[in-house]
C-alpha cells in the first residue's frame, strides 16, 4: 500500500551513495543507519554532516538538477529510501508533512549559513562595502528559463 | 515551529471534543491529567481536543476556559509538558490556544523516545474528503452535529456507514479495510493506513493518529513499525502510553473511579 515506486536500497558500512560532482536525480531518506557527508575543499576532504535515521539528503540535486555538491558514504550498514525527481511531488501529495520538514530543514540550513557568514565577516573584518563588492563579482543563481 | 521533541514518558490521547454538545469528556480529561501527573508522564492531546464545530459560543467559553485553567495548573504546579497537535475541529483556535502559556502547539510531532522515533499527528490531512473539500466537510460536520443533538444515535449510524463504506465497498473493489492487530481486528479506513505506511517508511517505529475515531493497532512496513489510533471520547476513549520508546494502546476506564 506504500508507494510501490519508492526504492529501498541497502549499503554496507563505507559504501559510497554518491560522489561530489556526479549527476544525480534522486534524494534519499535514511530508514536505518547513518550517512556521512563530506566535500573537497582545496584538495582536502572536509566533514560537513552526519545524517541519521529519518533525515534526508541529496535534495539539492533533485530540486536544481545540478551536479552533487558533496560526497555521501554509509557510516554503518544503512538502508535508504530513494526518491526520484518525478516521485517527489507524489510523495509530498501522499505525505504533506514531508514538504514541511524539507522546508524546515532548508530554513535551518540558511540560518546556519547566515551565522557562518557573520562569523567570517567578523573574523576577516569585512566591511559592508567589501561584502557588497564580493557579492557583485559572484553571480546569484537565477531561475532557469527555457 | 517545533516539530521535534524528546520525551521518555508520554501519554497520547485525542478527540476529546471538549465543548461538543454530545461529548462530555471534561471530567474524564481532568482525571487523565491527574493520572499523568501521578505517574510522571507528559501529555500530548493529538487534535480535536476542543470542538468548535459541534458547539455554541457560551458552551465552548464555559467549558474551555475552565479546562484551560486546569491545563495551566497541571503544567505549572505538576510540571507536566502538554503538547497539543491541531486537528480539524480546533484549527481556528490555533492562535487562541497558543496564547495559553503551558500548551506547546505543534502541527505534528516527531518524537524520539528511547531509541524509537514516533510520529504523532491528528491525521485529518489524510482524510480524502477533508483534503479535497475542507469547506464542505466543515459544513457537513456542523450539520451532522445538529442532527446528533436532536437524535444522538445518529452518530452510531454515521460510524456504521464508515465501516460499511470501507469494509464492504472496499471488498467489492478489491481493497480490504481490515487489518490484523495485537488488540482487535482494526477496522481502520485504508487512507489512514496508507498514510501511516508512508511515514513508517521514512524511519518511524510508530505512527499515532486520531481523527478517524477507530481505535486499534495495525502493523506497518513489514512489521517493522506499528500504527496506533486512539479513537475518541465520543465512545470508549483510548490512549497510547509511551515509555522509553515502548508504545502500547490502552483503554481509558470511563466508568471507574479514575474515569470520565
Amino acid at each position: 500500500m506504500a508507494s510501490p515506486f519508492l526504492d529501498e536500497r541497502t549499503y554496507k558500512s563505507g559504501d559510497l551513495v554518491f560522489t561530489e560532482g556526479e549527476k544525480g536525480a534522486e534524494m534519499f531518506i535514511v530508514q536505518e543507519g547513518k550517512v556521512i557527508v563530506t566535500r573537497q575543499v582545496a584538495g582536502t576532504e572536509v566533514f560537513l554532516a552526519t545524517v541519521g535515521r529519518g533525515d534526508f539528503f541529496g535534495e539539492m540535486a533533485v530540486l536544481e538538477s545540478l551536479p552533487r555538491s558533496a560526497t555521501c558514504r554509509a557510516l554503518d550498514d544503512t538502508r535508504l529510501l530513494a526518491i526520484r525527481t518525478g516521485e517527489l511531488l507524489m510523495k509530498i501529495r501522499r505525505d504533506p508533512t514531508f514538504a514541511f520538514e524539507m522546508l524546515q530543514h532548508m530554513s535551518r540550513r540558511i540560518r546556519y549559513l547566515d551565522d557562518q557568514l557573520a562569523l567570517i565577516m567578523e573574523s576577516e573584518k569585512l566591511s559592508r562595502e567589501e561584502l557588497d563588492r564580493l557579492r557583485a563579482t559572484s553571480e546569484y543563481p537565477q531561475k532557469d528559463h527555457p | 515551529m517545533i516539530v521535534d521533541a524528546y520525551e521518555e514518558r508520554l501519554l497520547v490521547t485525542s478527540d476529546s471534543h471538549l465543548g461538543s454538545f454530545f461529548c462530555d469528556a471534561r471530567q474524564g480529561m481532568i482525571r487523565f491529567f491527574e493520572y499523568a501527573c501521578t505517574n510522571q508522564y507528559n501529555v500530548c492531546i493529538n487534535g480535536d481536543g476542543i470542538d468548535v464545530l459541534h458547539t455554541s459560543l457560551p458552551k465552548i467559553v464555559r467549558e474551555t476556559a475552565n479546562f484551560l485553567r486546569e491545563f495551566r495548573q497541571f503544567a505549572q504546579e505538576a510540571k507536566v509538558t502538554i503538547y497539543y497537535t491541531i486537528g480539524n475541529h480546533d484549527i481556528i483556535l490555533e492562535h487562541y490556544l497558543a496564547d495559553w502559556g503551558p500548551l506547546r502547539l505543534v502541527p505534528f510531532l516527531n518524537l524520539t523516545s528511547g531509541e524509537k522515533r514516533i510520529r504523532i499527528e491528528h491525521g485529518h490531512l489524510y482524510d480524502p474528503f477533508f483534503s479535497r473539500h475542507p469547506d464542505m466537510q466543515d459544513a457537513l460536520t456542523r450539520f451532522g452535529g445538529m442532527i446528533c443533538r436532536i437524535y444522538p444515535p445518529w452518530y452510531n449510524w454515521y460510524k456504521l456507514y464508515g465501516v460499511l463504506k470501507y469494509q464492504y465497498l472496499g471488498k467489492l473493489i478489491g481493497k480490504d479495510g481490515q487489518h490484523s492487530t495485537g488488540l482487535t481486528q482494526h477496522n481502520e479506513n485504508p487512507p489512514y493506513i496508507e498514510a501511516a505506511e508512508e511515514l513508517a517508511r521514512r524511519g518511524f517505529d510508530a505512527v499515532i493518529f486520531g481523527h478517524s475515531h477507530n481505535p486499534g493497532i495495525t502493523p506497518l512496513n513489514g512489521n517493522r513499525a506499528k500504527y496506533f489510533n486512539t479513537g475518541s471520547w465520543f465512545d470508549q476513549p483510548y490512549f497510547v502510553e509511551i515509555n522509553h520508546g515502548e508504545t502500547s494502546l490502552k483503554p481509558w476506564p470511563v466508568n471507574s473511579s479514575t474515569g470520565g
